[in-house]
Order: C-alpha cells, then sequence, then structure tokens
C-alpha cells in the first residue's frame, strides 16, 4: 500500500478510473447487445442493427435451447470436459516444467529443445487423428482431453517461473529433508499460486472453446461438446440464401437469429464466472515473508 | 487465432533478476550417481515426455506431406511424391511478396499496437486501489475475449458502413463527409488491430497482474520510506517485476510472426481491400478449397514454421546478451 | 456381411428373376443418358424424356417379387446436419424407413460447417460408412479417391432401377468425373434463379412487372425515387446485392445473361471462351456500373454479409433481390412475421413476387444451377460385393417413391404432420420435428424429383414451382461444367479472384474501364491463357 496524497496523484488516479470505466464500457457493450438480442423476436433483430434493450422481451429463445436434450447435453460435456481436461493439463504441464526448471538436471537441454521444436513444427492434423485412432480413443473423451495434454508455450512459462524461485527455499526444504515431489507438492504449489491459476483459466477456456477437437474425433453427435453446436448454429445463419446444400426443397429457413444469440450467451456465460474464482489468487503479495532477507 | 497472453515469471523482491541458478545437486560424482539422485525428477519429467513423444512427435511425419502430392484416401505411403514443387510454386507465385508484406507487416503493427495494451492496461489495473473496483473492471475487460469473431465482424460492419453505419452517421452529420472504413484499404490494418485490441487487451492482462500479484508487497513499503514517488516506484518495482514475464512473451511471439489468425482476417477481406488484406492464412484456406490442399497448406506451414524458428531463437539469443533469462 | 456368398447367390436369383420380369412389364428405356460424352451445351430439355420403365409399376417394392424376405440391409450413412438437432436410430420414423425399405439405417450426423473437413478425414481414415454424401463433386481428394478405385460407378446400374432411371442426362454430365457417375446426386431444381420484387412496391410507383431491361432499370429507379413505400422518407433504394460472389448466390451472374453473356465458358466459332472476355459481359458490367452510380443498388454491397441479404427488403429499404425465385416466399413469409409483430399483418396478401428475367437483345435467359446438390457414393471398402451394391442402390432407389419421400421429409402422418386439402401440414412442436424427422431428407436424391406431399401451397409458392419448372427451357448451361481442370486447381482461386476484384472495383469506381480491360490481361499472362488451352482441350475431346 502506497501512501500519498498530491494533487497530480489525485488527478491521475480520477483519470485512471474514468478510462478504465470507459474501457470496460466499450469492452461489455457488445454482449450487452448480444445478451438483449437473445431475448428479442427475430422480426426486431431484423429491424434494428444494434440496441441494448428488446422493444419486445421473449425467452422463446431459450425455450427452444432448453426443451431438447441436445444443447443441454453438449453442456454437460463441455464442462466436463474443461474439468477434467484442465487437471489433466495441470498435472503434465506442472510436472514436466518443475523438473526442467532445474538446471543441473542432465538431459534437460535435449528436453527443452524438444519441445521448443514441437511447438513450432508440427504433423498436422491428419497424422494426428492416425494416432488418436491407433490408441483407440476415438469417439471418447480421452481424445478430447489428450492430444493438447500441455501446450508448449505454457510449459515453457510455467518453467521459467518455477526457475524464479529462489534457491534458499529449496535447499532449506532439503536440509529437512524433503525429496523432489514432496518439495513441489508442499513448498513450491503453494508458492505458485497466481501462476497455478493463470493457467488454469487458460487451459480451462482453450478447453471449453474448442471445437475443433471433437470434430475431428467424435463421431458420436450425444458426445458433442457445446462450442460444436454452437459453431453450427452461428454457421448456418451465415450462409448465402441460394446456398443449395441448405435449401432443400421444403427448407423454410435458416435459425432464429434470437438463437444464435442465446446460444452464444449460455456458451460464454459459465466461462466467464468461472474468473471472478480465480481472482482471489491473483491478490497482491502472497510471497511475503517467505523468504526472510 | 492470437491470444497473445499467458505467460509469467513472478519476481519474489530478492531475485528479481532472471538467473537466480537453484540449488545444484552434485551428489554422487558418477553419471548413475546424478541420475539415481534426481530419479523424482526424472519420474516428473516423464509424463510430459511421454505425452510429446506419443501426440507430436509420432504424428511428426507429417511434415513430409509438403513433398508429396498428399490424397488422403492413398494415405502416406501410396501418395504421390513431388519434392519441391509446392514450395516451388509457392515462392514463384506473383503474390508471394504481396502476402509477405501483408503478413509481416500486419504482425508488426500487432506487436508494437497491440502487445503494449495489456502491459498498460495491467499496470492502470495496478494503481487501482478500489478492490472492487477492480475486480469490475478486470472482469468486464474480459468479456470482448469470449465473442465470436463472426459477432465483432458483424458488428464492425453495422458501426462502420458508410450505409448507415453510426460513426459515418455522425461523422456526416457533423463534419459532413464519411469514411469507407471497410473498403479503403488503408483503413483495413487499423481496424484490424483496434478490433484485437479491444478482443484480447483484457484476457491479455490476466497473465501481468498475476506476474504483479508475485511483487514483494514490502518493498513498495521500503521505496515509500525512501521517498520514492509513483513513477518511481513503477519504474524500479513494477516494471522490473514483469520484465521476464515480458522478455518471454516477445520470444515465444517471434515464432507466430507469420500466423495472423485466420478467421479474423477472412471476415474482414473483401476484394476492395484484398491487396492489404491477404495473409498466407487466407491464402491457404483459398488454395484448399481448389486444391484440397493437404500437402500445399503443409509446404506453406513448413516455411512458416522455418523462419519462426529462426526468430524464436534469434529473439532468445538477443536476450540472453542483454541478460534476461530467455527460454532455456 | 458375414453370410455374404450365400446371399449373393440367392440375390443375384431373384435379380435374375426380377430383370426377366420387369423386362416384360415395359420398355427397356436405356437411352435417358447420352453419355456418349455430349456436351451441356444446348439441353434445352431437361427431364423430357420419360422412358418406358414408368410404365410398370415402378413403385412396388421389391417384396412383391421376392417369394422369401431377406434380413434388413445394414446401411450407415453420413450425412451433414443443419438444425442442431438430429433424428436418432431409434426415431419413429427411422424405424418406418427401416420397414418399408427393409434396412437397418444408421445415421452418421455431421455438422454440416464442417463437413468438408470431416469428409476429408473419412477418406484418410480408411473407415467409410455404406453411403457417404459428397458435397463437391470436383473436390480433388474425392477425384484422387474415385481414380483409386475407391468408390463404386453407378451411372450404368442406375438405369436398372426404376427411379434411379430417370436421372437427367444433363445433371448426370454435370456431376460426373471423365463421364462417369460414381454417385446418385442430389436432385435439385434446374431453373431456380429469377428476379424477387415487391408486388406492393411495384403497384405503389404505378408499373407493371418489368418485361425488358429497361423496363427493370425502370423499375430500379422509381424504388428509389418515388417513395415506395409511402413513408415519407428518402430511404429507399432499387436492389441489393452482397459480398458473396460464389457460385450461385451472385446477383451479377444472373444478370449477365440478360445481356447475351455466356455462363462461364462460351463457344464462340466451336471453341470455348471465357465469359468476360466477350463483349455481352462488359455491357452488363457497364449497367451494374451504371446501377451503382445512380445508387440504384446498396453502396457497401462489397462488404455486406450474405446472410443479411434478405433483410433490407424486409426491412422496407431495398425491393428487389435477383438470386433464386424460392427465396420469394422467404421473403413474403419474413415480411408477413414481421408485420404481425407490429399487428399490421395482411395474411392474404403476398407482398413479394417472381419472374424468371428480363429481356435484351438475346432472347429470354436464365442461369441453371448445376441441378444436385451433392451426390451419395457408396466406397467399395464398405460395400464390397456388387450384390450389396445393388441393395444399397436399391434402397436409394426406393428412397424416390412419393410415400417414402414424403416419410422423410415430413414424417409419421397424424404424429408429425396432418393433411388438409392433400397438403401436409407440419405439427408445431418444432422440437419434436426436429429430432425425429428434420434432416432425414438429407438422404433423398429427388430423382427425378420431389413427388411427395408438399407444404401448403400458397400462390406464390404454387407459382415459384411453375416458374422454376418453366425456367428450365430457358437455361443457358456452362458447357465445361463437367470438365475437371488442374490448371484451376492450381491456379483457380487466383485467376478468379483478378476478374472479380477487377470487376467489383471497375462497378463501385476505384478503376477505370481501361484498367479493367488490363485486368483481363493480366489474367490472360497469370495463367489464364493456359487454362482456356487446357479447357479448350477437353472440349475438343468430349465433343470430337
Amino acid at each position: 500500500m502506497r501512501r500519498y496524497r498530491t494533487v497530480s496523484g489525485t488527478i491521475f488516479d480520477l483519470s485512471n478510473y474514468l478510462f478504465l470505466s470507459l474501457f470496460a464500457l466499450a469492452a461489455v457493450l457488445p454482449f450487452i447487445y448480444v445478451f438483449a438480442g437473445s431475448f428479442a423476436s427475430d422480426a426486431e433483430l431484423t429491424k434494428r442493427a444494434f440496441f441494448l434493450i428488446p422493444e419486445k422481451f421473449t425467452t422463446a429463445a431459450y425455450a427452444y435451447i432448453f426443451s431438447t436434450n441436445t444443447i443441454v447435453r453438449s453442456i454437460g460435456v463441455s464442462i466436463y470436459v474443461t474439468t477434467v481436461g484442465t487437471l489433466i493439463n495441470l498435472f503434465f504441464t506442472v510436472t514436466m516444467a518443475y523438473a526442467l526448471s532445474k538446471r543441473y538436471l542432465a538431459g534437460r537441454n535435449f528436453v527443452l529443445n524438444l519441445v521448443v521444436f514441437s511447438m513450432l513444427f508440427g504433423g498436422g492434423m491428419i497424422p494426428t487423428y492416425l494416432v488418436v485412432r491407433e490408441l483407440r480413443l476415438l469417439d471418447t473423451y480421452w481424445a478430447l482431453m489428450l492430444p493438447g495434454a500441455i501446450s508448449a508455450f505454457n510449459l515453457i512459462i510455467v518453467k521459467n517461473f518455477f526457475q524464479e524461485l529462489p534457491a534458499e527455499l529449496e535447499d532449506a526444504a532439503r536440509i529437512d529433508g524433503c525429496s523432489d515431489p514432496g518439495l513441489l507438492w508442499r513448498i513450491v504449489l503453494p508458492l505458485s499460486m497466481p501462476v497455478l491459476a493463470t493457467f488454469t483459466l487458460f487451459y480451462a477456456v482453450g478447453h471449453w472453446n474448442n471445437y475443433y477437437s471433437a470434430l475431428l474425433y467424435i463421431n458420436e453427435p450425444s458426445k458433442w461438446p457445446l462450442q460444436v453446436i454452437l459453431r453450427q448454429i452461428v454457421m448456418l445463419s451465415q450462409m448465402a440464401a441460394g446456398d443449395l446444400n441448405a435449401m432443400d426443397p421444403n427448407f423454410e429457413k435458416p435459425p432464429d437469429q434470437a438463437i444464435k444469440l442465446a446460444v452464444i450467451v449460455v456458451g460464454t456465460l459459465p466461462i466467464l464466472l468461472v474468473y471472478p474464482f480465480l481472482q482471489k489468487h491473483f491478490a497482491k503479495g502472497v510471497l511475503l515473508g517467505s523468504v526472510k532477507g | 487465432m492470437k491470444t497473445p497472453a499467458t505467460s509469467t515469471a513472478t519476481a519474489t523482491g530478492a531475485d528479481a533478476t532472471a538467473a537466480g541458478p537453484a540449488a545444484t545437486r552434485t551428489g554422487g560424482s558418477t553419471k548413475w550417481g546424478r541420475l539415481r539422485k534426481n530419479r523424482w525428477l526424472y519420474a516428473l519429467l516423464t509424463p510430459g515426455l511421454v505425452y510429446f513423444l506419443i501426440f507430436k512427435y509420432v504424428p511428426m511425419w507429417g511434415v513430409l506431406l509438403a513433398f508429396q502430392n498428399f490424397s488422403p484416401y492413398h494415405g502416406f505411403w501410396k501418395s504421390e511424391w513431388v519434392g519441391f514443387e509446392h514450395f516451388r510454386v509457392f515462392f514463384t507465385n506473383p503474390e508471394f511478396l504481396m502476402l509477405l508484406r501483408n503478413s509481416l507487416l500486419l504482425s508488426f503493427y500487432n506487436l508494437i499496437f497491440f502487445f503494449p495494451a495489456p502491459i498498460i492496461l495491467a499496470l492502470l489495473l495496478n494503481e487501482v486501489r478500489v478492490a472492487l473496483f477492480k475486480r469490475t473492471i478486470q472482469t468486464l475487460v474480459y468479456v470482448p475475449h469470449f465473442i465470436s469473431m463472426v459477432i465483432v465482424a458483424s458488428l464492425t460492419y453495422v458501426f462502420l458502413t458508410t450505409e448507415g453505419g453510426l460513426v459515418n452517421e455522425l461523422l456526416d452529420q457533423y463534419f459532413g463527409f464519411k469514411i469507407s472504413f471497410l473498403t479503403d484499404p488503408a483503413w483495413f490494418r487499423p481496424i484490424i488491430i483496434l478490433q484485437t485490441i479491444w478482443k484480447e487487451c483484457g484476457f491479455g492482462t490476466i497473465i501481468f497482474l498475476a506476474a504483479l500479484a508475485g511483487v514483494d508487497v514490502e518493498q513498495y513499503e521500503a521505496a515509500v520510506i525512501d521517498g520514492a514517488n509513483r513513477w518511481q516506484q513503477l519504474w524500479h518495482i513494477t516494471l522490473p517485476a514483469i520484465r521476464s514475464t515480458i522478455v518471454i512473451l516477445l520470444i515465444l511471439r517471434m515464432g507466430d510472426v507469420l500466423d495472423n489468425g485466420f478467421e479474423q482476417i477472412y471476415l474482414m477481406l473483401n476484394p476492395l481491400n484484398r491487396e492489404v488484406a491477404e495473409v498466407f492464412d487466407t491464402y491457404v484456406y483459398f488454395m484448399g478449397i481448389t486444391q484440397g490442399a493437404f500437402s500445399y497448406s503443409t509446404a506453406v506451414g513448413l516455411f512458416k514454421s522455418v523462419v519462426g524458428i529462426i526468430l524464436v531463437l534469434g529473439a532468445n539469443w538477443t536476450a540472453k546478451k542483454f541478460g534476461q533469462s530467455g527460454i532455456y | 456381411m458375414r453370410k455374404a456368398k450365400q446371399w449373393a447367390v440367392i440375390l443375384t436369383a431373384l435379380l435374375l428373376a426380377v430383370s426377366v420380369l420387369s423386362a416384360c412389364g415395359g420398355g427397356k428405356g436405356n437411352n435417358a443418358w447420352g453419355d456418349s460424352g455430349s456436351s451441356g451445351g444446348t439441353q434445352a430439355d431437361a427431364s423430357g424424356n420419360q422412358t418406358g420403365s414408368t410404365g410398370t409399376d415402378a413403385g412396388t417394392s421389391e417384396d412383391r417379387k421376392e417369394p422369401e424376405p431377406e434380413p434388413p440391409m445394414e446401411i450407415s450413412i453420413m450425412l451433414p446436419i443443419f438444425k442442431t438437432n438430429y433424428p436418432s436410430d431409434s426415431s419413429p420414423v427411422v424405424q418406418e424407413i427401416n420397414k418399408r425399405a427393409n434396412v437397418k439405417l444408421h445415421l452418421e450426423w455431421v455438422p454440416n460447417s464442417s463437413y468438408t473437413d470431416k469428409f476429408n478425414i473419412t477418406l484418410a481414415s480408411g473407415k467409410l460408412p455404406t453411403i457417404i454424401y459428397v458435397p463437391d463433386v470436383k473436390n480433388p481428394n474425392f477425384v484422387n479417391a474415385v481414380k483409386a478405385g475407391a468408390f463404386w460407378e453407378v451411372g450404368g446400374k442406375m438405369r436398372n432401377y426404376p427411379y434411379l432411371s430417370q436421372a437427367n442426362p444433363v445433371i448426370m454430365q454435370n456431376s460426373s468425373i471423365e463421364g462417369k457417375n460414381y454417385g446418385v446426386y442430389r436432385g435439385r431444381a434446374l431453373g431456380r434463379n429469377g428476379i424477387n420484387y415487391r408486388k406492393d412496391w411495384l403497384e405503389n410507383v404505378g408499373l407493371e412487372p418489368p418485361k425488358t431491361i429497361d423496363d427493370f432499370y425502370n423499375m430500379l429507379k422509381a424504388f428509389k425515387e418515388q417513395d415506395p413505400d409511402r413513408n415519407g422518407k428518402d430511404d429507399t433504394y432499387g436492389m441489393v446485392l452482397v459480398k458473396w460472389t460464389g457460385q450461385w448466390a451472385s446477383g451479377f451472374d444472373i444478370i449477365k445473361l440478360w445481356f447475351g453473356a455466356p455462363n462461364k465458358w462460351g463457344v464462340v466459332d466451336g471453341k470455348l471462351v471465357p465469359e468476360h472476355e466477350t463483349p455481352e459481359y462488359l455491357e452488363a458490367l457497364r449497367f451494374m456500373k451504371k446501377l451503382y452510380d445512380e445508387k440504384l443498388i446498396n453502396q457497401d454491397f462489397a462488404v455486406y454479409d450474405s446472410a443479411k441479404w434478405n433483410d433490407p427488403v424486409v426491412n422496407g429499404q431495398a425491393g428487389v433481390i435477383v438470386d433464386v425465385t424460392d427465396n420469394a416466399a422467404r421473403l413474403d413469409d419474413a415480411i408477413h412475421r414481421a408485420l404481425a409483430e407490429e399487428g399490421k399483418d395482411q395474411p392474404d396478401v403476398h407482398f413479394v413476387d417472381n419472374m424468371i428475367g428480363v429481356v435484351g437483345d438475346h432472347g429470354l435467359r436464365a442461369l441453371p444451377t448445376s441441378g444436385f446438390a451433392g451426390m451419395l457414393a457408396i466406397p467399395k471398402s464398405s460395400v464390397k460385393t456388387e450384390a450389396e451394391l445393388d441393395r444399397v442402390l436399391a434402397f436409394l432407389d426406393k428412397m424416390n417413391e412419393p410415400e417414402m419421400q414424403t416419410l422423410a421429409n415430413f414424417g409419421l402422418e397424424g404424429v408429425h404432420y396432418t393433411v388438409e386439402d392433400g397438403y401436409a401440414v407440419r405439427i408445431d412442436d418444432t422440437v419434436k420435428l426436429e429430432s425425429e424427422v428434420e434432416g432425414l431428407n438429407q438422404m433423398l436424391p429427388f430423382i427425378p424429383e420431389d413427388q411427395g406431399l408438399k407444404v401448403k401451397q400458397t400462390p406464390l409458392r404454387q407459382k415459384t414451382a411453375e416458374l422454376q419448372k418453366e425456367a428450365e427451357q430457358y437455361v443457358v448451361a456452362n458447357p465445361a461444367e463437367p470438365f475437371i481442370s488442374t490448371v484451376y486447381s492450381q491456379k483457380g482461386q487466383q485467376l478468379d479472384n483478378i476478374i472479380n476484384d477487377a470487376r467489383i472495383k471497375y462497378i463501385v469506381g476505384q478503376i477505370s474501364e481501361e484498367e479493367l480491360l488490363k485486368a483481363f490481361e493480366t489474367w490472360r499472362r497469370s495463367g489464364g491463357d493456359e487454362l482456356v488451352k487446357e479447357m479448350n482441350e477437353l472440349y475438343a475431346a468430349a465433343n470430337g
């Protein structure tokens, strides 16, 4: 906590608050439109290009969404994959990052090279698909969680973070007879909460937003996560009126615009709510007192 | 899609400089002795290593598709080999230079204008003392990251079109003229950057906020006692705390310099601004439609990877020269 | 298919019996296909040739001729889904289809927005379903697979079936690869394109439906200047165009035909000429430019999202859309819905009308669609014997029966729809419809056409159906439609971009006509020359 009472300081503070408020407003306005639009009628959405409050309020879109199993089930799938998947991510990433953070470990540089190289060079969709198939993971939830278990990018950052922790901590613990895993679990992790919170969030968001894996590996529609459905709806309404594929002789009309917006709301709100819960880990001074002198 | 965020290395007060070595373990003097001593570390290393081997290195043969005319039905062994043909077609394409220029420029602008934005925002947020306000703003600015690009493009149109778009209506009313934001090539890059800032800035602050959270509060107190004002505190305590984060992010970013985020560009691309808008990613997409081009896109991807790795290693070396920790 | 051999023997015997019996029943019916490589050139009458086989009892299933029922054939089909709900294998409608067609269906649904990716992956995985929908016949991955022998050639066999034999020769041609057909095409109306316009506006400005290009121009002008929606504001314009200039959603491609320009490739002195090198094309472009300059079309069409195409007409900003004529009904419905919201609807009035086109110096010319929306292909890896192939084809053939079409389109009578005045009226429960019926019609080949029940035909819909049929006589085919060009697959995208960008820039005034012509030269130099040469070689081979 800094204590100061200067005029320029106060002016700065006020402008800062103002600026941040404006920026936050600009950030959130379009989402308000999406939210409002999901409660509007199709006709209104056609008529008004952008609005914040619907003229006629209707929950028809949500009634449609929740009246069938498909979307509800896909939300369940998404939640499951996100939760378990993130735990898997954390496990793999943290263990490897910790091991690699020890500069004295023989073979470390070689492994690091492997990681960096794989970050930029990759086999692509088909070879990965074949691996998943050979492992008999097709049409299982594992296929959504294992192929992306570690992001090299994240791994390097977490590793760097571990490298920064003061050596004295480790020395002190070892003197007390602590082994490596114990060190990791009892000392390093509690000190790394902001970083862990950050990457929990990143991995979770990654899982939640991922539709591509499901597309490739899952054939069984009951296992589709929400994003597959969401993308489908959004893309459907993008189609040109004359697209032959869509226009069966009896095809009446593309999905309601309101439904599109409602699915977006349903697809976004859950993950949005995760962040505030993690925010307490970003509080200051976490390392306070852990190192003396 | 580009999510620039991620990373951190936080600094505790004393070890602000990144290179702090952990305790060395030289217990056993024989190689096997050392290996045995570190057996737990190797155990911890194993899951991740296995992951990389199975899911990254086993499929690595896919890179060779760039040298074939791959047909999914024939599979790898029976597809025709064409050597460097795809690369030849790619480099001799009259549009190659244009694509290169567009991709590089867009990334470059991105680096200059977008990259600092989350940092600045994080610093500003850091100055906020009312916790509720801070948390609220943090949550609000992070929302745009989740809004589909399709909606963003659609709203961009609504605001910027010359036919009744809000911005142009205002311009027309008060200043008497309109600007063709969406068709004028000169406006393309600024609009893309502005969209990116709007969409990703908030999410990007997360990593920096995490870094800032690790700063030892005692340091600030000590500084205040020594009579430091806010700017000095910023310069001497806050910035160094996130310096290593910034550096590592920059280095890793170099690998993506020829990636521009397909979806955003595709949505904003039209025949009138194609000469500045078309980048490798969209080019490959369109080629893919007519060619079914696994091979071609792999070839282009390979090119991008090579450029990326050179830049990453170069950036890393440069960082080391300046005393920063880099990747290794 | 474990007991395949036994069944193969029995099947063959039965087939022999069937063919002998049907030979007695009616004519041979073999001339339906001009598969001696006649070019698509001027094929005025499309479905005219009904062969004798319709005379036979085409609608009856084979059951009558087979004394012993065989076990239902297990058929897996990969299809695109256009909604978020889909019928499962246990849906009552699917069960009914199973019963009537003596099959056991397993449906593999793929979100259509990602169908191509899934298609490619499926090819690579080697695990193909019994029937797979192929969205783009010219997709190089598919073509390569065909050349490698992955799929059965069915063109010849289709003649053995009562319905499949009625396949339209033009469409067979269009969907062929090197003259052969590797799947059953999914038929769509050929003559779908035309003009949709707001009838009420036309009446308000006191004009008759346009007959000539000049009339059309006047209509647009009146829509802009004479306040056709009578709201006292100068906020209307003539026609709305979008940025999507893909195969069939381009208003311009329809309009250019009125001026006599060819459809992608024209035949001049027996040689193929690209459309943009004809003087009529240029004339059409000039016309478009005129429309743009006089603000008769939306000034931001180059960035206008095709998803919103109908909106300006519904909102009372524009009055004309040149596109598929069945859009008229959709526009009309949307306008009714919007008015209903404000309590101002007039349910019996049609606000929108449509027509085939207007006439310039070259008579009435209409832009055809290819006539089909993808194909249903049968992979050899999952259908191993000809006997099985025959059964699969029999299934597909059966799905052309009117009752089966109705079943797949509407579901079970009394459950999913009721019949009023000979028309189907769907129940209101959209969710039930979507989870039990909707999407099943993706597997219908509609050969020769949709003969099932239809929805209530409002006058507008009836007119549209007649219009589309009538338009078939006026369609101008693309003589190069069935050709697969290597040059195009390498440089096609770029070449198209050169022309497309140039013409749009010309229309909006960014470049002059001179520069436009220069762009055409660039096209030649960047590979256009090669393309023309190759196309002409293919053309000569096909017609020589």
